[in-house]
């Protein structure tokens, strides 16, 4: 491209500068906060105002951060699910569905198995229980598209909208087992006391956050250190290869996509185990699943800087409610304009990453006058 | 209950169909230039909204459509730099164009919340024929964009398989360093199809506003139709004129659980004969995917590929 005399043009990087890890989601949270504000000017908020409400009553009051944190704990969960299946370039997008699924598995372990259990393995139970349920529903995707290529990414979004409608069914629909018995109002049936952890103070942060971070760490230590993580980077990189080198790609779909939807599980079942403490129509609400798959592609992928995009995001979530509800109401949708704002920017700016900008001066041969 | 209830459904089928062949249409020939574009639910979403927001200030049907073509259009033009030019993961950056779509719907679309449409797409009427037993409500029981929709069916299907710069554009999809042989822009060609998909899809969004929904709603007005209309792509196999029966097949789940409602039917909870759409056409894909299928198919060969000159 030539613009005035001199030629912008983009090389090949063999390596990225480390700065630049850092640099390019930066910008990219600070342009999605111009296009937020452009929509907020429009529609007759002040942008700057709103921003600082947002800043305050998600990340630097008190109760705003504790707030945020307890929303990041499932938000991690979802974060590290779509990760752990993006990098090996299975796109499971259905981490929605899974949470619920997730949060079904918890309350039904919290409802059935915790009464009959020792008060320190109950909550344990719990989490492997929506763990397993959330991989249970991609276990149908991740088989077709192990076995017969099936595209994973519409037969898990797909699941999400069978999920929407089985939880509805569960506290809307039915007098069944999740919903509580002892009141004409459609809520979920409560979950043992023993299977639920208290939280911190009188905050809204609980326990299951130190789980959700180990599990980060864990994981990030997991790809690079073990044989399983090896195999799956390879796989990542070039399936043929892969395959030459005898790692079986059946094996590694399949059980990648199951770990990412017990990830997703997990968070669900944190869900039940921490705030709710019961099969809850609110968490359809809160998009994290979602969202999950933002702060994945904004971590790009790295599971402990998952920690950081999800405390981030989950930020502007708790913060747009609190806009919602004050005096001057701006929709929470704001939210959601804004991860959506921040992942096109992140996409845009990876071409930084990987290639250098050089502009030379084009030295143009002067028109003969006549 | 009557046969007459599900010819009425069938008619619904037919008329709910062409959002679908319309975001079909759309991701079809984004897909043939060998571009996917998974952002469907959120151009159907900003189609709506704007549609909704544009007519109910102007009280003009057609500057509100105009608009939503428009709207598709600018956001398949962010879609086509960053994949296209900035060779961004053309996946993340559809489920990208999802999120934004759904939350700008959203926050634009907060203070129409219930509102009634403010116009509505009459449908014509054909006199004597309209009143047919059968073909009456099923064939002349239509507004002007539907069949304006069957018509662009056929023009693409002509259009892709009969002309030039569809034969240009189905290689571009299935062997682009070819293209850029013969000295055409991969680059610019990807960009055109996929605009003009995207308005298409906004268009299906802004018809969908005003002849189906009831009123703008929050979390439901397109209930995940725009994830449909991907695998009816696949089921189309590519092809524009297959796109009509197909989209007249998945109209057909969608709809039933309305009538089923409707005639106070309750074999089965109405929570689980909502998931009746989407797990057919989960059982759609499946089928699809057996081997003998694929071969038949004939997707895209580069699709989702980035084309780099250098590298050849």
């Amino acid at each position: 491209m030539i613009i005035g005399g001199t030629r912008i043009r983009l090389e090949a990087r063999l390596t990225s500068p480390r700065w630049l890890v850092v640099v390019v989601p930066v910008f990219s949270v600070l342009f999605a906060l111009v296009v937020g504000g452009v929509f907020l000017l429009f529609t007759g908020h002040p942008p700057i105002r709103t921003y600082r409400d947002l800043l305050d009553n998600g990340y630097t009051s008190f109760y705003g951060l504790t707030d945020t944190l307890g929303l990041a704990t499932p938000l991690i969960c979802t974060g590290l699910a779509a990760a752990f299946a993006f990098r090996m370039n299975l796109y499971n997008i259905g981490q929605e569905g899974q949470l619920y699924l997730g949060m079904v598995g918890g309350a039904w372990a919290g409802i059935a198995l915790a009464p009959h259990l020792n008060q320190f393995i109950a909550v344990p139970v719990v989490l492997v229980a929506g763990a397993l349920f959330g991989a249970f529903w991609v276990l149908v995707p991740a088989l077709l598209r192990a076995r017969m290529g099936t595209s994973e990414i519409v037969s898990t979004l797909l699941l999400n909208y069978v999920a929407l409608n089985l939880i509805n069914y569960f506290i809307y629909g039915s007098r069944g087992f999740f919903r509580d018995p002892t009141t004409p109002f459609p809520q979920g049936r409560l979950i043992d006391e023993s299977a639920r952890f208290d939280s911190f103070g009188t905050t809204n942060t609980y326990p299951t956050l130190i789980i959700s971070i180990l599990l980060a760490v864990f994981l990030f230590w997991f790809v690079r250190r073990s044989n399983y993580g090896y195999e799956t980077s390879v796989f990542a990189d070039s399936p043929q290869a892969a395959r030459y080198a005898g790692m079986n790609s059946i094996w590694l779909t399949t059980s990648v996509l199951l770990i990412s939807g017990a990830l997703a599980g997990l968070g669900g079942a944190m869900y039940v185990v921490g705030p709710a403490g019961k099969v809850d129509p609110g968490l359809l609400q809160t998009g994290l699943g979602y969202a999950g798959i933002v702060v994945a592609a904004l971590a790009r992928y790295n599971f402990v800087a998952v920690i950081i995009t999800a405390v981030l995001f989950a930020g502007l979530r708790v913060g747009g409610s609190a806009l919602q509800a004050s005096s001057d109401p701006v929709p929470i949708a704001i939210a959601v304009v804004l991860q959506g704002a921040v992942l096109l920017f992140a996409l845009g700016g990876e071409i930084f990453r990987r290639n250098r900008v050089v502009v030379t001066r084009v030295v143009q041969t002067a028109k003969v006058e006549a | 209950m009557n046969s007459n209830v599900w010819l009425l459904t069938f008619a619904d089928a037919i008329s709910i169909a062409t959002t679908l062949i319309l975001a079909s249409l759309g991701a079809m020939i984004t897909e043939r230039s060998g571009v996917i574009n998974l952002g469907v639910e959120g151009y159907l979403l900003m189609g709506a909204v704007t549609a909704f927001v544009i007519g109910d200030s102007t009280g003009q049907l057609w500057l509100a459509l105009g608009s939503a073509i428009i709207v598709g259009a600018a956001m398949a033009l962010v879609h086509a730099t960053l994949t296209v030019t900035l060779r961004a993961n053309q996946i993340v950056s559809g489920l990208a164009m999802v999120i934004f779509g759904t939350g700008l719907s959203q926050f634009i679309g907060k203070p129409i919340e219930g509102k009634s449409r403010p116009v509505i797409i009459e449908k014509i009427d054909f006199g004597v024929l309209s009143d047919l037993p059968i073909i009456g409500p099923v064939i002349f029981g239509h507004d002007p964009i539907t069949y304006a929709t069957w018509l662009l069916a056929l023009v693409i299907s002509l259009y892709l398989h009969r002309t030039r710069p569809g034969l240009i554009l189905r290689a571009t999809g299935d062997a682009p360093a070819t293209v850029d042989a013969q000295g055409v822009s991969v680059k610019r060609i990807r960009y055109v199809h996929t605009v003009a998909g995207g308005a298409l899809m906004g268009l299906g969004g802004g018809w969908y506003m005003f002849a189906r929904a009831a009123a703008w709603n929050q979390s439901a007005t397109t209930n995940g139709i725009g994830w449909i209309a991907l695998a009816l792509v696949v089921f189309a196999s590519w092809r524009p004129l297959r796109a009509i029966a197909g989209a007249v097949l998945f109209g057909f789940c969608l709809q039933v659980p309305f009538t089923l409602q409707g005639q106070q039917i309750n074999i089965l909870p109405s929570e689980i004969v909502s998931m009746f759409p989407y797990l057919m056409t989960l059982a759609v894909l499946v089928g699809l995917s057996t081997p003998r299928a694929r071969r038949l198919l004939g997707a895209p060969k580069m699709l989702g590929q980035p084309f780099v000159r250098d590298e050849r």
